[in-house]
């Protein structure tokens, strides 16, 4: 490691003298359209070279050239014009509009370049400058909605949030739905892309369909996302920047909570519950908590205290900072960026600290060109633990375990004010939340190094040979405590809190070889070929481990040593987890041209893994594609409205590998062993088929391109199909098979679904612009198989509820326990109680026993739509997405049927009533209308016990509609920086989720939270009640350069 | 430029060493776990043992659904713990636990045993035998059909078919005879269980009483139904259990290491008293029965408050009336001190008591010979014994029906009857199978929100069948009145 960092020491110190010796005639001036309106970021190169810069917000540019040279200008879009440096020191030029260029370069596989007319599948790509338009932490969050086919499922907004990446819907039950991370060329994972400081990326290309990445073999199937991040520019000159974002963050939303009932159980008044069972609020003055050994007691109004449970998160902040450098020679470049990122969080106490480094250069020697790209992350969360109370419960729990009428954010002087303290504390079954945070913690610290470094060899006019090696090093420590608490006996308290202290440590590597020769050359005056030959390899190498120690002696150390106990086992909380895997393939990808408008596009890889039986560890992934230029084949139906039309079809075929070490059964130590005297392994619960195999994934994809009006508008449009077979899952067994599941390959999945994506300039004045880029997805994944005996697979369940692959349904489904109903739809309830039948409590024999299918939990379609408004120097970016056609499990409102703050608990003032539109079936399949028999015990155990149990009532709808960016950013004219060494001033204000809409029946949280249960987080859809509520923020923006 | 080209073509050597080297894909091996190659019965025996002590005691498993069932056990104020247990909703969810745990984890393990072949592993094999047939036997009593001859071949069924309850009783009979027969045909370099062997140590004589004495429990459960009744000519020359069968792995006060039934009802690692301790109490059924039969073991199996002991109706919605907390924990019977022993206490698989209860019953039918009255009140001893009450004799000399031998008229309703008193928070769920077999005791109350005249008679197949065993898993019975086949 050491040695690596002094390579790039020296490597960056050479570039530093390079710039300063350089000598050269700078040529600046303004490149305008036919309009005169400046073209922003257009770029200059020196013909034959890759010497070059881009003009600024108003146009302009400078750059180094010799006499005689010849300076190419350029601009998506328009005819690029050539012009010899002569004795002039400013050249101006005025590019006009060209409806046959709309070829921008699209990197691919491999870091391969292709002009887009070339590519014979669909992709879409996101600049630097729409991804950071409202200044996100995490580059994967801002994607949302700007993307058609990309689903970003943000799983909470805690201090270090976390995001699923998933490009057309899932495709497979068992193993991973999201999207291919390539960082510069090199493999990474989403881990690496959440570490980079979004600041730090030039832009991302999406590759949807599986037929991009083919030829990266395993991991292809689900779409990629090429990152690419910032360089120096051969010849650019020299920028410094700094860019800061300050913002603030508190809860958007909160559950809706009924607030007519308080404190109790079963209808009477009890000072130290949790519940709201008590009677209807009076106003009046009541004793809260216990009474104390001196008689006294706490009092207060029995009223209900607004947004008692939102009041206890506090407004969160967040600072981030970005310092860079930019800068080129001739035959240098680099990029060299700092970051950090200070978060406090809503809730109290918690912090997140993250720094990060960036060092991008490229140099040439003659033919070759040598490239790093180098990034250093580390941060520090220190965060509630996940392990509060004797019941080991999250913190949102205690928070719904709270009284109506309990002011909460007046009790967290635990320390010193008696009714905050531990014994004081008015609830007698839940601890103060206030306390539970102070005493119990969750400390991690990571490392990422992530880096790769490449030799590009221009060995002959048709042949370059390039080398690249990929590292990426990520490792952490962290620890988690609970302090014991021990409460007076004299009145009703929580159980005892036992203390612990968790250390664990990972370390995980992942090495990349790749080796690429690339050729191009004309076979006849019209066919073209540009062939690839090349071989990769990957290496994945974890090791993790952890230690748990029990029951502190000394209390505040947190140590191991300090703990009475520790233990063994897996299970237990001792143990250490390696593994290791790896992959290497051959590979090719040709591309033949004819005319120049029409291509043919097939590559194979031939891939080897260690994850399976090594004599049957090789798969082939084909894949084919063509696509066409019409209006260059056909230039007749070019017209002043349609300027250029492409389409596009494909097919591949690729394969997913299981996991490392996923097909060897072995023996655990179970919970509790090793004993004093006796040791002890348990043979694993799920079972493996001896013949497992790879997933086959197979994608077809049809894609249209259009252009209008000289590009001002922009369609594409795919259609896809994908289906998976030989699904490597863990499907559901009876436990008497000695058992719960079986690891093997089963069914098949089809996936369908359209895009599309219009963008355009809808108004362009000389001061005024408007753009906008509308994206329409819909995907549609129906199980057409599980096995012959199966008919559904569940990814996550408790019987009760989860989520499932069922035949004939779309995937992933929710399942949960129902109402019973009559043919009508009418809820049959229980003649003897008048209660509402579950389907898990009828019989057996009866076709509607056991968990009902209650919808699909990914959206039918998602739209998303980013606009910006460009007046003068101001900007105004928004973007906001809308799915719909899903349902989630809302687990929060779950929960809080107990605790009696659910609206519904209130809708019958707490009395007996009749079920609306009931029927009792009197004998099988007769059923006679009920409007006589009320439903037992509404006071409370009707709702605790019998509404509570039927799970259908918590699945609903996951139709969201969330801005959610918005950004107003103002940069200041160059006429006012002349002279003061600054080249740009930009401030705005940004905001992120700032309003959501969800509809009436949701009523707990943001829908895509906590979606990442199951295998490989497939099982999404159970909203759990783990992470605290839904955000929004906003703040402030400045960016400077020098 | 030259140094750059050498880096380059090292790059390229070193991935054509990479990709040509033949074990370049040999790592995919667990380093963490071992693997039943390396694995020798001694370290799979313990686990199997814990398990079969953890499915009768842990919170919410056997015995409590028993205890619950059997009135025994009521709820505090201030807790809504029983409420599907007082309502008997049975689904296919309600202690299927039972079921799961008892294939995938004990049933599992003893089958790894039986696995390992050789003449040297007769003494493991006999004991795996032994336990799945305490197993399955259970799971007949609770669910009547099961997976049986298919059940626990893992990737070789996953979709094991039913077994006719009846048929299965017969094939236990067979699979203990055989059980035995190993042990006598062990040969002299058979490996033979030490402190691996968390229940007997290794005594293989033992093992064959307790083999024995499980056969006694499956010939008498089946008495009424007569088809196995002339196996009990096997049973008495081996012998029965004469103390309680007992776990004992080392049992300590550290997290995840506490007895289970000390875990679930008494206190956690750390010392403090748990909430299920306090929410558990008797009812006043109990207690009635207890303390008109002047029982000393009302203050072993129920600890007596400062007040005086006091049950809780099961399922009374208003704790209030008359007396505003008069349930609360401090005023009621929770459990008391002879079952709550320490976090070390031994795990009862299979009562001393039950054991001469059983023998009293097979004597009475006439089935074995013996005495009765000797085996019926070894089996109230047996009781005392394990609570640490004292007074025994003079307990059951009592001129009271179903106390005292020759007092009781009915001698079945006696035997019955002690044996719930004795089963009492240990294997409560036996008594369960013997009230739905005989009826006793007799007048046992049902919950007061229950909606069926009575009790339920077995448990639902779970969920997990329904789903992944759709193909076999027969319609559900009706919990209430398809009895398992001995009850009939």
């Amino acid at each position: 490691m050491e040695k690596h960092n002094q390579g790039l020491l020296i490597l960056l110190l050479t570039f530093f003298l390079q710039f300063s010796f350089a000598q050269e005639k700078t040529i600046t001036g303004i490149v305008t359209e036919d309009s005169d309106m400046p073209l922003i970021g257009s770029t200059i190169l020196v013909k034959g070279t890759t010497n070059g810069v881009s003009t600024d917000f108003d146009g302009k540019y400078s750059i180094n050239v010799k006499l005689g040279e010849i300076l190419v200008f350029s601009y998506l879009g328009f005819t690029p014009q050539e012009i010899v440096v002569g004795t002039s020191n400013v050249i101006n030029v005025k590019l006009k509009e060209d409806s046959e260029s709309l070829d921008e370069v699209v990197i691919t596989a491999f870091g391969i370049k292709r002009a887009k007319r070339e590519v014979t599948y669909q992709t879409q790509r996101v600049d630097d400058e729409l991804l950071n338009q409202a200044q996100p932490t995490r580059a994967a969050i801002a994607l949302a909605g700007k993307v058609a086919g990309l689903q970003i499922n943000v799983q909470n907004n805690g201090v270090n949030p976390s995001t699923q990446i998933i490009l057309r819907g899932l495709r497979s039950i068992g193993q991973s739905n999201q999207a291919l991370i390539i960082i510069d060329g090199a493999i990474a994972n989403s881990g690496a892309f959440d570490d980079l400081n979004p600041n730090d990326i030039e832009s991302l290309n999406v590759l949807k369909g599986a037929t991009a990445a083919a030829i990266y073999g395993s991991d292809a199937g689900n779409g990629a996302l090429i990152v690419t991040t910032k360089r120096g520019q051969y010849g650019e000159a020299m920028t410094i920047g700094i860019n800061s974002t300050f913002t603030f963050e508190d809860v958007a939303y909160m559950p809706d909570f009924q607030s007519e009932y308080g404190t109790g159980w079963q209808g009477a008044y009890d000072p130290i519950e949790n519940t709201n069972w008590g009677p209807r609020f009076d106003g009046q003055i009541r004793q809260v908590g216990p009474i104390f050994a001196d008689g006294t007691f706490q009092t207060l109004a029995y009223s209900p205290v607004k947004n008692n449970a939102r009041d206890f998160f506090n407004t969160g902040s967040t600072t981030q900072n970005t310092v860079y450098f930019s800068g080129g020679n001739e035959t240098g470049s680099l990029y060299l960026s700092m970051g950090s990122q200070d978060t406090k969080g809503i809730v109290p106490n918690d912090t997140y600290n993250r720094t990060t480094f960036k060092a991008n250069a490229t140099q040439k020697l003659g033919n070759v060109e040598l490239t790093l790209n180098s990034s250093y992350f580390r941060d520090k969360s220190n965060t509630v633990g996940n392990s509060l109370g004797s019941q080991d419960r999250t913190l949102y729990w205690f928070i719904l375990n709270q009284s109506a009428n309990i002011p909460i954010s007046q009790y967290s002087d635990w320390r010193n004010d008696r009714n905050s303290s531990p014994d004081g504390y008015y609830n007698g079954y839940y601890q103060n939340p206030y306390h539970m945070i102070d005493t119990s913690r969750d400390k991690d610290i990571t490392n990422r190094l992530n880096g790769n470094m490449s030799i590009t060899w221009d060995a002959a006019s048709w042949l370059t040979l390039t080398g690249r090696v990929g590292g990426n090093f990520f490792a952490g420590t962290g620890k988690e405590y609970r302090d014991a608490q021990v409460f007076t006996d004299a009145y009703t308290r929580p159980s005892p809190n036992t203390s612990f202290v968790v250390d664990s440590e990972f370390q995980r590597t992942d090495y990349t070889f790749d080796f690429l020769a690339a050729t191009e050359f004309n076979l006849t005056e019209d066919l073209s070929l540009k062939a690839i030959l090349g071989a990769s390899s990957r290496t994945t190498q974890f090791h993790g481990g952890r230690v748990r120690g029990d029951n502190l002696a000394v209390p505040g150390l947190y140590d191991l040593s300090n703990a009475a106990t520790t233990q063994g086992g897996y299970n237990g909380g001792a143990y250490s987890n390696d593994f290791e895997s790896r992959q290497y393939g051959y590979f090719t990808d040709l591309t033949f041209g004819y005319s120049n408008w029409l291509f043919l596009n097939a590559s194979g890889r031939y891939d080897f893994t260690s994850t399976l039986p090594t004599e049957d560890n090789s798969y082939f992934y084909p894949s084919i594609g063509l696509s066409a230029v019409i209006t260059d084949a056909i230039p007749s139906i070019k017209s002043s409205v349609l300027n250029y039309a492409k389409v596009t079809v494909s097919n591949s075929t690729v394969y997913n590998a299981p996991g490392a070490e996923q097909i060897i059964e072995s023996f655990e130590a179970p919970l509790g062993f090793p004993f004093s005297n006796t040791s002890g392994f348990e043979l694993q619960n799920g079972y493996i088929d001896g013949g497992i195999k790879k997933e086959k994934i197979n994608s077809t994809e049809f894609g249209l391109n259009l252009g209008f009006f000289n590009n001002r508008l922009t369609l594409d449009a795919a259609y896809f199909k994908t289906i998976t077979t030989d699904n490597i899952v863990s499907t559901t067994t009876p436990n008497s098979s000695g058992g719960s599941s079986l690891l093997t390959n089963i069914g098949e999945l089809e996936g369908t679904g359209y895009e599309l994506s219009l963008g355009g300039k809808i108004l362009k004045a000389k001061d005024f612009s408007w753009d906008m880029t509308i994206n329409f997805a819909t995907n549609k994944t129906v199980v057409n198989k599980i096995t012959d005996d199966l008919t559904e697979v569940a990814l996550s369940t408790n019987g009760e509820f989860g989520v499932y692959a069922v035949v004939g349904e779309q995937y992933p489904t929710i399942q949960a326990s129902a109402y019973y109903r009559d043919p009508n739809g009418n809820v049959v309830i229980n003649p003897s109680n008048g209660n509402p039948l579950s389907t898990t409590e009828i019989s057996g024999d009866n076709p509607q026993s056991g968990l009902k299918n209650l919808g699909t939990t990914t959206p039918d379609y998602i739209i998303g739509l980013s606009s910006s408004i460009n007046y003068k120097n101001f900007r105004l970016a928004t973007t906001l997405d809308y799915r719909t056609g899903h349902v989630y499990y809302a687990q929060g409102s779950d929960a809080m049927e107990f605790t009696g703050r659910s609206v519904e608990s209130v809708s019958a003032n707490r009395q007996d009533f009749v079920w609306p539109n009931s029927v009792v079936e009197t004998s099988p399949g007769v059923f006679t209308p009920n409007t006589t028999i009320p439903i037992t015990d509404g006071r409370q155990d009707f709702w605790t016990n019998v509404y509570n149990e039927i799970k259908e009532n918590y699945v609903r709808d996951a139709t969201a509609l969330k801005i959610r960016e918005i950004s107003l950013s103002y940069s200041l004219p160059t006429k006012y920086l002349d002279n003061t060494g600054i080249q740009k001033l930009t401030f705005g204000i940004v905001g992120r989720n700032i309003l959501t809409w969800l509809p009436a029946e949701n009523r707990f949280s943001d829908p895509e939270f906590g979606n990442n249960g199951g295998p490989s987080g497939n099982a999404i859809g159970i909203g759990g009640y783990f992470q605290s509520p839904p955000t929004r923020s906003f703040g402030f923006n400045v960016n400077i350069e020098f | 430029m030259k140094k750059y080209l050498n880096y380059f073509s090292i790059l390229c050597f070193a991935l054509f060493i990479v990709s040509c080297s033949d074990d370049y894909l040999d790592v995919n091996t667990n380093t963490n776990s071992p693997t039943n190659a390396v694995l020798g019965p001694e370290l799979v025996l313990p686990v199997a043992q814990y398990w079969s002590a953890e499915i009768n005691h842990r919170n919410r498993y056997s015995n409590t659904i028993g205890n619950l069932f059997m009135a025994n056990w009521s709820q505090s104020d201030g807790f809504s713990w029983y409420s599907d247990e007082f309502l008997y909703n049975i689904t296919t969810s309600f202690y299927s636990i039972i079921w799961d745990r008892t294939y995938r984890n004990a049933l599992k393990q003893y089958r790894v045993l039986q696995s390992y072949e050789g003449e040297q592993y007769a003494n493991y094999s006999a004991i795996g035998k032994i336990m799945e047939s305490y197993h399955f036997q259970i799971l007949v009593d609770i669910y009547g059909d099961i997976p049986y001859s298919e059940a626990v071949l893992r990737g070789e069924n996953p979709t094991p078919a039913y077994d006719d309850a009846q048929a299965i009783y017969a094939d236990l009979i067979v699979q203990l005879s055989a059980a035995m027969a190993l042990i006598d045909g062990a040969t002299a370099d058979a490996l033979v269980p030490s402190n691996d062997d968390i229940a007997f140590n290794g005594d293989m004589d033992l093992w064959k009483k307790f083999a024995n004495t499980i056969k006694l429990r499956i010939l008498v459960r089946q008495s009424g139904v007569g088809a196995l009744n002339s196996s009990f000519s096997e049973l008495a020359s081996v012998g029965f259990i004469t103390d309680d069968v007992v776990v004992q792995p080392g049992y300590a006060v550290v997290e995840n290491q506490q007895s289970p039934f000390w875990n679930a009802y008494g206190k956690d690692s750390g010392g403090n008293v748990i909430n299920n301790n306090q929410a558990t109490c008797a009812t006043p059924f109990v207690l009635d029965f207890l303390d008109s039969n002047n029982d000393p073991r009302i203050d072993f199996i129920y600890k007596e408050p400062a007040t005086g002991h006091l049950g809780v109706p099961q399922g009374i919605l208003d704790y209030d009336i008359p007396v505003v907390d008069q349930f609360d924990p401090e005023f009621v019977s929770l459990i008391g001190p002879g079952l709550l022993k320490s976090g070390t206490q031994d795990s009862v698989i299979f009562a001393a008591a039950d054991s001469y209860f059983l023998q009293a019953e097979a004597i009475l039918k006439g089935y074995l010979a013996g005495d009765a009255k000797a085996a019926y009140e070894n089996g109230i001893e047996a009781s005392f014994d394990y609570l640490g009450a004292t007074g025994a004799s003079d307990y059951y000399s009592q001129v009271l029906p179903s106390v005292g031998w020759d007092s009781s008229s009915n001698k079945l309703r006696a035997i019955i009857t002690q044996k719930w008193v004795a089963l009492n928070g240990i294997d409560a769920i036996q008594s369960w199978f013997d009230y739905s077999r005989t009826g006793f005791p007799l007048n046992l109350p049902v919950s007061l929100l229950a909606s069926t005249p009575d009790r339920p008679v077995r448990l639902f197949y779970p969920s997990s069948e329904i789903t992944a065993n759709s193909a076999n898993v027969p319609s559900q019975p009706n919990a209430f009145n398809t009895k398992i086949f001995w009850a009939n």
